[in-house]
């Protein structure tokens, strides 16, 4: 074995040990809510990754702190086998209930759960999960048993954050290492020089929101574990809901007005939270992705009010502002949960995101690709990146007019970047940029060759593949337990490389296929 | 006792912005919750919970004025 094997091994061990934990804490809702039946598949899902975890950590316990290359392979091969393991309770409960043994007493299986015992079904909701997509494989939820619901929830939750971020938090090692893995895990920013400090400061930051989150919830009148769910996974950016027809279920004007602010949390860097708490509410203003979430979140539901209310979709000003406002804000901050899914047909005062103009489906688009802030919990492609691009290339053609001997720099907020350094940012922006419509490109063009003619239309698929890739999840109604294998396995791909923005993937990709001899 | 010698809370406080009411609220977090559970919805636990709320609102404003 190795030293990048070694190093990986022992890193990826730690993961399934903290992803065994997270599943022995949903045993105890299991035992909250009584559904015993569902204990036994819950402990083998607990004591699979944890055995192979201690497995390879006992193992490989000697290895070497990870480069940038480790770095970047444990993320992408962690995030996979942890949306594997993380399959078990959705694959294990559904068949145990289809299997029914008499000992367990468990009720009568449903279509919903039954979809489950289909691994791939499981997987695509465990990887739409921790990646906080959001998308999934049920057509009620409300039938599923309360231990899966929170399942759901508890991976958005925990994914939002980041699997590498808890991991390092409850197995600190203090370390070059930890910063790396943090590093590979789509997050840069830093709240205290340690990165162990920094990792527990966001958790501690994400606990607090998250109790004040169902608070409110629950205080604008929605029920307890509706608002422990949604809270967890509105804040996580997630989107998982625990009733039938997500947000729209509880048909009420508070209910989505005080989600909005309970997203936008979620889309603004864990560092400005800690600032604003520390005092420093300028922040809200003087920080170039918090002005921009804010702004953007804005001018996105202005545009997209006028959309609806003048485009004929909405009867009324103030139902065309609610469902805009919501369904932008929901989809820019990668949250996905979603309000307009009424049918045209039988009632104009709540109208399916799926038949709104096309127009009004691609600005919805639009927000979902360019994401919030990097260092929250969002996807996309992210602010700042969209920010040093639009800078970058004002800069690139303002050039022109200065003499060659003009020593200019590229501000980008509170940064002024010389030139190599504005080179390098500008240059890893526009890669990243590239490949996220290069692999939206690919993706669309399967969705094209396999889904039935005439069914969906162009902006339906643009919209739904925008979806898996930014980790959004709103659904135009392409997915489903109906959808052909093929496009599952393309959203699996979509929503991973989406989540840690895509250059880890390609990277343990290389490395699989340079190592077994693939090419060259 | 120290406070933060206790597991958990010692963690809590250790951690975050260095700020005991914030500290307090995440602490007092899952009783509340546990509490609008348990009691359900009536007035008292409609005011614990507004109440929740202000004290952070409102202290994110104070904090902000003086800093």
């Amino acid at each position: 074995m190795n030293g990048t094997a070694a190093t990986v091994g022992r890193d990826i061990g730690r993961m399934l040990e903290a992803l065994g934990g997270l599943v022995l804490v949903t045993a105890f809702v299991a035992l909250v809510w009584s559904e015993f039946y569902v204990l036994p598949a819950l402990v083998v899902s607990a004591v699979v990754p944890l055995g192979i975890g201690y497995g390879l950590r006992t193992l490989f316990a000697d290895a070497d702190d990870p480069g940038k290359l480790h770095g970047m392979m444990v993320a992408a091969a962690g995030w996979f086998i942890v949306a594997v393991f993380g399959s078990l309770p959705f694959l294990l409960i559904a068949w145990t209930v289809e299997l029914d043994p008499a000992v367990l007493a468990a009720p009568a299986q449903t279509s919903t759960l039954a979809a489950f015992t289909d691994p791939l079904n499981a997987l695509f909701e465990s990887m739409s999960g921790f990646t906080g997509t959001g998308l999934t494989m049920t057509d009620n939820e409300a039938v599923l048993p309360r231990t899966l619901q929170w399942w759901r929830s508890f991976i958005e939750w925990v994914g939002g954050v980041g699997v590498i971020v808890l991991t390092t938090a409850i197995l600190a090692r203090p370390g070059s290492g930890s910063l790396t893995l943090y590093e590979s895990e789509a997050r840069s920013e830093k709240i205290h020089p340690s990165i162990v400090s920094t990792v527990r400061t966001i958790w501690w930051i994400f606990v607090l929101f998250t109790f004040l989150s169902i608070t409110l919830l629950w205080l604008v009148g929605m029920p307890i574990w509706g608002a422990i769910n949604h809270a967890m996974t509105g804040l996580a950016t997630g989107g998982f809901s625990i009733t039938d027809n997500s947000i729209a279920t509880y048909d009420s004007v508070a209910i989505d007005f005080a989600l909005i602010p309970i997203m936008t949390l979620g889309s603004i860097a864990f560092p400005i939270h800690f600032l604003i708490l520390r005092g420093d509410l300028k922040n809200f203003y003087t920080d170039l992705q918090t002005r921009w979430v804010l702004g953007g979140f804005t001018i996105g539901s202005a545009i997209l009010w006028a959309m609806v209310y003048f485009g004929g979709v909405y009867d009324s000003a103030f139902q065309a502002l609610r469902y805009g406002l919501f369904q932008f804000v929901s989809a820019m901050s990668c949250a996905g949960f979603q309000t307009a899914t009424g049918d045209i047909s039988t009632n104009h005062a709540n109208v399916a995101l799926g038949t709104w103009p096309a127009e009004a489906q691609l600005t919805v688009v639009g927000g979902m690709i360019v994401g919030g802030a990097a260092g929250s919990t969002v996807g996309g492609i992210k602010l700042i990146r969209l920010a040093t691009l639009s800078k970058g290339i004002y800069h690139r053609i303002t050039d022109v007019f200065y003499p060659e001997s003009a020593v200019r720099r590229l501000q980008i907020g509170d940064r002024r970047l010389d030139e190599s350094a504005a080179r390098r940012e500008f240059e890893e922006a526009a890669i990243i940029a590239a490949l996220w419509f290069v692999f939206l490109g690919v993706a669309m063009f399967v969705f094209l060759l396999i889904l039935p003619d005439g069914v969906y239309t162009l902006e339906n698929i643009v919209f739904e593949v925008a979806s898996a890739q930014g980790n959004v999840g709103l659904s135009a109604g392409i997915t489903g337990t109906s959808m052909p294998d093929l496009a599952k396995v393309t959203f699996l791909f979509n929503m991973w490389i989406g989540r840690l923005e895509i250059i880890p993937v390609l990277v343990l990709l290389r490395a699989i296929f340079k190592r077994g001899g693939a090419y060259r | 006792m120290k406070l933060d010698r206790i597991p958990l809370i010692g963690q809590v406080i250790n951690s975050g912005a260095d700020d005991r009411v914030f500290d307090a609220l995440l602490l007092a977090g899952p009783l509340v919750v546990v509490v609008l559970a348990l009691v359900g919805r009536n007035l008292v636990t409609e005011g614990l919970a507004a109440a929740y709320l202000a004290v952070f609102v409102g202290y994110v404003l104070y904090i902000g004025l003086v800093h």
